[in-house]
């Protein structure tokens, strides 16, 4: 009785916590190889360093630009993503009808679509416009690829939201822009909120579409990883990843508070 | 009152300009390239099933996509299934580890793997100090390193996706099952399991069309050497500028996914995943 139950039970948790080891463990690897002594990608080996924290921040290696470059990218992607996001989707949950529904379907696709496909389309058309490694070009792409994860969060938000709540609006004869900007956007500023940092981590992280419409002049941050991961001698990668693993996690630790803050507000 | 509707409709217009210029337009000149570069007809079809080359990376594609897809779909419903009977405070920790590499940046992850795998890195000389090989083994740049890195990106998208499926199960059936006498192992096989076939579904979908046209964990884990559709494309157009297979090897790619989407939402579960809610 009490085997059966170590292998019904036991065995699956064990392995589900090993698994959950093979998906965590593997990334903090960085960490030691940022601290090592050595000028190529290695363990410490006579004591840790920081020189390569420090190389990050040397404007003349080129990881300080990046990030700034990828910021002022995605700042601008989120602005503009959030913007057309919001108005989509407030505009086609009021009205309804197949036109929303087809561009919804349209604006969302790229979640499905294989992004090498879009590259290879984008390629062309920005060669066309001379819009090849511009900023221009890049923000645009960007907003593409993140306006699927802002129509998505401001949409979950206005399912939630009661339509009679705009009925009574207009009732009382609101006009059409007083019920959108009056009624019905500050009942959906959390979903908005969440569409804009949606969109800043999509064009943040975003490599694939950006790899092959930059070139030397815009220089994103992903992008200069990609080359130094082939490259795979600078220990200054495992720097700005062990950065990008902080942040993350700094990140989750401080969404997690403010959950159980908001939930202890409500009891 | 025809006014609202009238300004609602105006609000989509500009988001639907950008989807229609900016996404839609380029994919169809994507398509109508792979019919008329360099001449107007099916050529380029032709050659590209009797290409060789194209053929082997087709092959390599589908392995690795279905290596990838079952090994992610089962560890991940073992972790999901196990994550839901845990007690609040373990199922936080737990999720906290399938959050970090589910935002981290896939470069940050495929970096992760080379340190890890390759010839001199940390699991090959962790193993020579340990006196288990004499020579380092070969663990990155071929299938088995492309394999490790694509389920290890693809495993907390189908946690997440089987987690939030498994979730809203209802927990009196299993009560119900037992107390008619059930053993556990019948409730898992006879319960759980039917229970969880849509959310199965969807994770088994995302993650078999998510690794069909990946580029970045196989092109830096491949190095080159495994050799998957997403890369071949990107050699087509940044080193050899054939626009005519990368067009028509393009197009091929999206009618496969395209297909296996279409295929997918005919099922009413997975439809229910996808599409908006209907509008009043």
């Amino acid at each position: 009785m009490r085997l059966r139950r170590i292998i019904e039970v036991g065995l699956p948790r064990l392995l589900a916590w090993c698994l959950l080891g093979f998906l965590f463990v593997p990334i903090l690897v960085v960490i030691p190889v940022a601290l090592t002594d050595r000028d190529y990608l290695s363990l410490p080996q006579d004591g840790i360093s920081m020189e390569h924290f420090a190389a990050l921040t040397d404007w003349s290696k080129g990881w300080l630009p990046s990030m700034l470059t990828s910021a002022g990218i995605a700042l601008a992607c989120a602005a503009i993503a959030t913007a057309l996001g919001v108005a989509f989707a407030v505009g086609a949950w009021a009205a309804g009808g197949w036109w929303p529904s087809l561009m919804r379907i349209l604006l969302l696709s790229p979640m499905i679509v294989p992004p090498i496909i879009y590259a290879v389309g984008m390629v062309k058309l920005w060669a066309r416009l001379s819009l090849l490694d511009s900023y221009t070009g890049v923000v645009l792409v960007h907003v593409v690829l993140a306006l699927p994860l802002t129509v998505l969060a401001i949409g979950a938000s206005l399912s939630n939201l009661d339509q009679r709540l705009v009925q009574a609006a207009r009732s009382l004869g609101a006009r059409p822009m007083t019920v959108f900007g009056k009624v019905i956007l500050p009942n959906i500023v959390p979903g908005v909120a969440a569409g804009a940092l949606l969109a800043f981590v999509a064009s943040w992280d975003e490599i694939t579409v950006t790899l092959f419409i930059t070139g030397r002049a815009v220089v994103t941050l992903p992008r200069r990883i990609w080359t130094s991961i082939q490259d795979a001698v600078d220990p200054a990668l495992a720097a700005i990843a062990t950065v990008l693993l902080v942040v993350t996690v700094l990140a989750l630790v401080a969404r997690a508070l403010i959950e159980r803050r908001q939930r202890q507000r409500k009891f | 009152m025809r006014n609202f509707k009238t300004t609602a409709l105006l609000l989509t217009v500009p988001a639907s300009l950008v989807a229609i210029g900016l996404y839609a337009a380029p994919i169809l000149q994507v398509l109508a390239l792979s019919l008329t570069e360099p001449k107007f007809g099916l050529a380029n079809y032709q050659s590209l099933f009797a290409n060789a080359a194209v053929g082997r990376v087709v092959m390599t594609t589908l392995k690795v996509s279905l290596m990838t897809t079952v090994l992610t779909v089962l560890a991940s419903y073992v972790v999901a299934f196990a994550i839901i009977h845990m007690s609040a405070g373990w199922r936080r920790i737990s999720l906290f580890l399938v959050l970090v590499p589910f935002w981290i940046s896939v470069l940050v992850r495929a970096f992760s793997w080379i340190t890890i795998l390759r010839r001199r890195g940390v699991l090959n000389s962790a193993l020579m100090e340990m006196g288990v090989i004499s020579s380092p083994l070969d663990l990155v740049y071929n299938l088995f390193g492309v394999t490790i890195g694509m389920v290890h990106y693809m495993m907390p998208f189908a946690i997440l996706l089987l987690y939030a499926n498994l979730s809203d199960i209802d927990r009196r059936i299993m009560q119900a099952a037992r107390s008619l006498g059930a053993r556990p192992a019948t409730i898992f096989w006879r319960v759980w399991l039917p229970l969880s076939l849509p959310g199965i579904a969807l994770a088994t979908l995302f993650v078999f069309v998510f690794s069909l046209g990946f580029l970045v964990t196989p092109a830096l884990l491949g190095a080159g050497k495994t050799l998957m559709i997403a890369e071949y494309i990107s050699v087509q157009i940044s080193s050899t500028s054939r626009w005519d297979l990368a067009t028509s090897l393009s197009t091929m790619l999206l009618l496969v996914v395209g297909i296996i989407v279409f295929a997918a939402m005919r099922s009413p579960a997975l439809r229910a995943a996808f599409v908006a809610r209907p509008q009043q």
